[in-house]
């Protein structure tokens, strides 16, 4: 975030900005911004690689010793992520769509079949992300499913209004069917776990099927989050 | 990010953000990196886990002490569209607690901070300002000479 480094440093403090996006490192002109060319969302590179993610954070970090080149100094981090590549040997968790079934029952269904997998996964890894519902999968998974069947339910969640605890509970969704399909013993690209879980999973399939029948609510709160939070933009279209 | 390996319209709509113009760069200066304090302060919208996740384009801050455990920290940015499944598996993709400890105790960094800190970067940065000073605040009092700015 260029931006916060002027104030930062307007108080006095040094810093060093993470640059994802070139242009805007350029434009906001921080005082020091190292560029990398890794996706969004990964501004320290590839997962458990420690060497890598070390060299990019000290990359950084040099830049706060550097003498000359202020009080601009952008300066790129020359490699590029090797886990952009997809992993031959990754398998989904689980093989194949259930075909067939309501969309709400086969979310409920896969989230079931999937216990074994995100168990396995949060061992390993010692953590889970899922959370921001405040719900368990399976609970997450009961009310997007009560969204699908029905008019809008009440939510479960006292401080969240129905439509903000679907957000939340959608992203704990996405973040378990994911969570499960991370092994310690392959490296999938985002994209070979992004292919499964919107073009695949029926997680995948429930969420884009709420997007299509909340986004022409008449409830514009409704409908923002249909429209902005719940699919991302490039998975909105068939095979994207 | 490398935007030429985007569809050219998404790749234009990044690179034609609106960001805010400042008219001047400030620098401050500090001693070698083996000396200094270092502390993060991301805008990915993490929060602890238990703590009020960011709902919208909140301008506030989150507090995320130096001891927080792997398990505790979520990212609540309301942005869809970049990757989560590296932060998922890795939480040094976002946040590098882990190797910023290792780093202090090789002895390359002098120290981390006692408190880390996040906001939520989908808020215009001019209405960050004001928290952002009072971060600067905590910081000082921290004696943090060395910020790394991650965005997500």
């Amino acid at each position: 975030m260029s931006a916060l480094g002027h104030y930062l440093e307007e108080e006095g403090i040094p810093t060093v900005a993470i640059a994802l996006v070139r242009p805007q490192a350029e434009r906001t002109r921080p005082p020091r911004a190292l560029w990398v060319p890794f996706e969004l969302g990964r501004p320290f590179g590839p997962p458990s690689d420690t060497a890598f993610q070390k060299q990019v954070v000290l990359a950084a970090l040099r830049l706060l010793e550097a003498k000359a080149g202020g009080p601009v100094l952008l300066v790129d981090f020359p490699e590029d992520d090797p886990r952009e590549a997809p992993d031959p040997r990754w398998r989904p968790p689980i093989e194949g769509k259930r075909a067939g079934e309501p969309l709400a029952d086969g979310l409920i269904a896969e989230v079931t079949a999937l216990v074994a997998s995100y168990a396995r996964s949060r061992a390993e890894r010692g953590r889970t992300t899922v959370g921001l519902s405040g719900l368990t999968p399976a609970a997450a998974a009961e009310y997007a499913a009560a969204w699908l069947r029905s008019a809008p339910p009440e939510s479960p969640v006292a401080d969240l209004s129905p439509i903000l605890c679907l957000r939340f509970a959608v992203d704990d969704l996405k973040a378990y069917a994911l969570e499960a399909a991370i092994t310690s013993s392959t490296k999938p690209s985002s994209r070979q776990l992004g292919d499964w879980l919107w073009n695949e999973s029926s997680t995948g399939a429930a969420i884009h099927a709420l997007r299509r029948q909340l986004v022409d609510s008449a409830d514009d709160r409704a409908k923002l989050i249909a429209t902005m939070f719940l699919v991302p933009a490039l998975r909105q279209t068939p095979g994207g | 990010m490398r935007l030429d390996k985007l569809p050219a319209a998404q790749a234009e709509r990044y690179a034609t953000l609106e960001c805010p113009d400042f008219a001047t760069t400030p620098w401050a200066a500090g001693p070698p990196l083996a000396r200094r304090r270092v502390a993060i302060v991301s805008s990915a919208g993490l929060v602890v886990r238990g703590e009020r996740p960011f709902r919208g384009r909140e301008a506030d801050y989150r507090v995320i002490p130096g001891a927080t455990p792997p398990d505790q920290l979520l990212c609540s940015h309301i942005s869809i569209n970049f990757d989560r499944t590296g932060f998922q598996e890795d939480w040094n993709v976002i946040f590098p607690l882990d190797r910023l400890r290792e780093l202090a105790a090789e002895g390359t960094i002098g120290s981390g901070a006692a408190t880390h800190y996040s906001f939520m970067g989908a808020t215009d940065p001019r209405e960050m300002e004001g928290a952002a000073r009072q971060v600067a605040a905590r910081l000082k009092q921290d004696d943090v000479d060395a910020v790394l700015l991650p965005p997500v």
